[in-house]
């Protein structure tokens, strides 16, 4: 759980975050429609996250944003970059 | 703000609801209409069309549309694409709203007000309804309605949908509603020249008009409002030079709007003492979510679905039938025979009853649906099954279909209704009916004890495994339909999707108690519109079916022949036999001539002729004539091929006991003395029937949910084929390793 960040900045994307940590949303990418409605559904640069658990069978990934609670797939959260809020790092390989 | 209101409620027609799913629209729709609803289909797609009617306080009748929930303008899936298209006056069955009311989740403000940002740039006559309201100030949080409206330009009206707070002032409210002024919010200044470059080229619009209609060009979105604009030669050219793509556009107005949000929120929202993650949602959520608890309850939930879809409905089932026949009987019992009588009780009634006694199971999977939709626990099944159905290209949402199917595919298929994405629910409703159905069990049981049961193993060392070996047969019959299914939706996972990834982002909806009223509305609008739609094609094609079991008669000559033939067996009385005993006998030998008339009638009609006609097509893979006609019958309902072979074998009633039509199935030889049934022929058998499509009923609701012939046509081809080519070499591979 507690594993060293990556070292590459750049390689740091939601679905790599542990339950209990929280993010900042820098940038999404991706295929316009899917991008699109992660952007729509608030997932813009700059807004918190936390990453609340995953799914028993390890995938998809449950997060709260802007208060509400939001299932995505391991590859759509892929798509979101972010950077830690938490002190402890929390990422996973 | 300087916008007057829009009209006398007089002037008001039409208003429509708007809003994200689970912002409670359809809560507020009934409590706005009450029972004077309406629910049909936009037409060629299977999106729901909900109209109502309400009274305003002038006594003023107005319709109300309740559109389909939609997290924006911009249209993910057709549901979404309805919702836009009526709101932006694109649908020509649908008259454009003269009021929209925009209906706010005041618990998940910030994400609602998103809609509500692109609401008002339609610039026409708005009110903001703020629903539940109560479950915001149960957290401690308040939200400003005064300052709300001050902050949008239009009324705000709070409202608590299902106990009807607030709804007169909101009837009351529709006459004032405004058109919103609102600036539509700024990109940053890169963005500025490519937005003006193209509104310019834009004719005859107000400039604001133009720079809303630039900017969704440049965002690249489809809606068929932007077409004729794009088709502009001044408008493609000006696209063509700019210089962004168009997801850069598209995501900074998203941002642009949030940052508004924002800003709307933090004006308006009084947080309280209110901690995220410390609901009453959450701490639900962290047992029914649970890596173990949460698949234990999901699984106990999925088990008593499947009990109640599979026994429960049983006897209700059974009830629907007698009570069918018993009508049918006190029509048509006083009847003399003839064509007519025939009609009536096995056509016309018998039709009847095949559509009723889908009903009970159609009504508990209904109800199952709507407390599990309402109460916000059908998202979180499909987020705990996602993973494994994902794989195979379905979807979480996937999982209730498919257990429902093992029942009965009908239910099962028109539970994909609640899978929003057009691929995933197509793939769902084609590989449903691979599940076995309780209608499959008939035929199973008869293959399996005919040729895996007693009268085969008797005396040999396999005695004591009977059990085993049956079960073990129906077992593998389950394994096939899934194995059947899982193969085929991967395969619409690479050609249908053709490589676009349906993403599975959905929202987790707050823990709500399910409003009785509204599991009860949707229980009845459900059943109604199976009973009126995918009923009367169900009733047509099983009068079809009867007529051609019917006609042409078997000619006076024939039945003479037939009662000939009959006759020429002695009748043997024994000499101590009681008068009640010989007239059993009787009784008996006359039900046998019975029985042999209906038999030869059978194999003269049109069903009987398609049996021959197509043995030799289905000579490959074991099966003689009487089969065939089995198989044409069994497209009423499976469970009918049983009853088909007991008037083709001329056995009578299989109802209580199918013991003399195995021994007559096991009996029947070829004219050179070779056995027409043998253990390879059942085996084939049941895989045909495994994998066959032979349901028009199922049939039926696939065109209704799909709107359309040619998805139903392709499930039933596709199906088929695969049945005829796996019972083609399971019988010729089989029988050539273990003999015929």
């Amino acid at each position: 759980m507690n594993a060293p960040l990556p070292t590459l900045p750049g390689a740091l994307t939601l679905d790599r975050f542990a339950p209990g940590s929280q993010v900042q949303v820098l940038n999404v990418t991706g295929a316009l429609p899917i991008r699109r409605r992660l952007l729509e559904m608030g997932l813009c640069p700059g807004v918190a996250v936390d990453v609340i658990r995953r799914a028993p069978l390890g995938d998809p990934l449950e997060v709260r944003v802007r208060g509400y609670l939001l299932s995505l797939r391991l590859d759509q959260a892929a798509q979101v970059s972010v950077a830690s809020l938490t002190t402890t790092p929390a990422a996973v390989a | 703000m300087t916008s007057a209101p829009a009209a006398a409620s007089s002037a008001i027609r039409t208003i429509a609801l708007g809003g994200n799913p689970n912002c409670g629209k359809t809560t507020l729709f009934n409590a706005l209409t009450g029972l004077r609803q309406k629910v049909a289909n936009y037409p060629g797609i299977t999106v729901e069309k909900k109209t109502g009617r309400c009274t305003l306080p002038d006594g003023h009748v107005i319709d109300v549309l309740d559109l389909p929930g939609t997290y924006s303008l911009v249209a993910n899936s057709p549901d979404e694409q309805v919702a836009m298209e009526v709101l932006r006056g694109l649908r020509p069955d649908t008259p454009v709203p003269d009021v929209i009311v925009a209906v706010v989740d005041a618990s998940n403000l910030a994400r609602n007000l998103f809609l509500v940002s692109q609401l008002i740039e339609l610039r026409r006559p708005m009110v903001v309804a703020l629903n539940m309201s109560d479950i915001a100030s149960r957290r401690g949080q308040s939200v400003d309605a005064v300052a709300l409206a001050r902050e949008l330009g239009v009324p705000v009206i709070p409202v608590v949908g299902h106990k009807g707070h607030g709804v007169d002032a909101l009837k009351a409210a529709l006459a004032s509603a405004t058109v919103p002024t609102l600036p539509t919010w700024p990109l940053p200044d890169q963005f500025a020249t490519a937005v003006s470059t193209v509104g310019k080229a834009i004719p005859a619009l107000p400039v604001d008009e133009r720079e809303r209609l630039a900017r969704r060009l440049l965002a690249q979105e489809t809606a068929a409002d932007l077409a004729a604009v794009r088709a502009d030669p001044a408008v493609s050219a000006a696209l063509t030079s700019t210089v962004f793509d168009g997801a850069a556009v598209m995501q900074a107005d998203i941002e642009a709007r949030y940052h508004w949000i924002d800003q709307v929120v933090a004006r308006v929202v009084q947080p309280g003492a209110f901690k995220p993650g410390s609901t009453l949602t959450d701490r639900v959520d962290a047992v029914l979510v649970h890596p173990v608890f949460g698949l234990a309850i999901f699984g106990l939930i999925m088990a008593t679905l499947f009990v109640t879809l599979f026994l429960v409905a049983d006897p209700l089932m059974g009830m629907c039938e007698s009570a069918v026949a018993w009508l049918g009987e006190l029509v048509t019992g006083k009847m003399d025979g003839g064509t007519l009588k025939s009609l009536l009780a096995d056509g016309v009634f018998a039709g009847v009853g095949g559509v009723v006694v889908f009903v009970p199971q159609i009504a508990l999977l209904f109800l199952f649906l709507a407390i599990l939709e309402d109460s916000g626990y059908l998202a979180r099944a499909a987020f705990l099954m996602d993973r494994l159905l994902s794989k195979v290209g379905l979807h979480g949402r996937s999982f209730i279909p498919m257990l429902s199917s093992f029942a009965c595919a009908i239910p099962g298929v028109m539970a994909t209704r609640t899978i929003e994405s057009r691929n995933e629910r197509l793939a769902t409703i084609l590989v449903a009916p691979f599940m076995s159905c309780s209608a499959r069990l008939p035929v199973y049981g008869l293959l399996i004890g005919a040729f895996f049961g007693t009268a085969m193993f008797a005396g040999t060392p396999y005695e004591p495994y009977i059990w085993l070996i049956q079960g073990g047969i129906m077992l593998a019959c389950y394994v096939l339909g899934i194995l059947a299914a899982v193969v085929t939706a991967y395969g619409c996972k690479l050609f249908l999707g053709k490589g676009a990834v349906t993403p599975f982002i959905l929202e987790l909806p707050t823990y709500k108690f399910p409003q009785p009223g509204e599991v009860v509305r949707q229980v009845w609008t459900n059943t109604a519109k199976f009973l009126t739609k995918a009923g009367t094609i169900i009733f047509c094609l099983s009068i079809v079916l009867w007529a051609m079991a019917y006609f042409p008669r078997l000619p006076n000559d024939k039945i003479l022949e037939v009662t000939n033939r009959h006759n020429a067996a002695p009748l043997v009385i024994p000499a101590d036999a009681t008068v009640e005993q010989e007239a059993e006998i009787r009784d008996a030998r006359a039900a046998e001539l019975d029985s042999a008339v209906a038999g030869a009638q059978l194999e003269y009609s049109i069903s009987g002729r398609i049996g021959h006609t197509i043995e030799p097509v289905i000579a490959p893979l074991g099966y003689d004539w009487k089969i065939g006609v089995g198989l044409i019958a069994a497209f009423a309902a499976r469970e009918v091929f049983v009853s088909n072979l007991a008037v083709v074998y001329s056995v009578g009633d299989v109802e209580e006991d199918a013991t003399p039509l195995e021994d007559a199935i096991r009996a029947d030889t070829y004219d050179n003395g070779k056995p027409v049934w043998t253990p390879m022929v059942a085996v084939s058998l049941l895989v045909w029937f495994v994998l066959a499509m032979q349901c028009i009923s199922t049939t039926a609701v696939v065109r209704r949910e799909t709107g359309g012939w040619s998805w139903p046509l392709f499930q039933l081809v596709y199906m088929n084929v695969v049945a005829y080519v796996a019972a083609l070499i399971t019988y010729q591979v089989g029988s050539r390793i273990f003999g015929g």
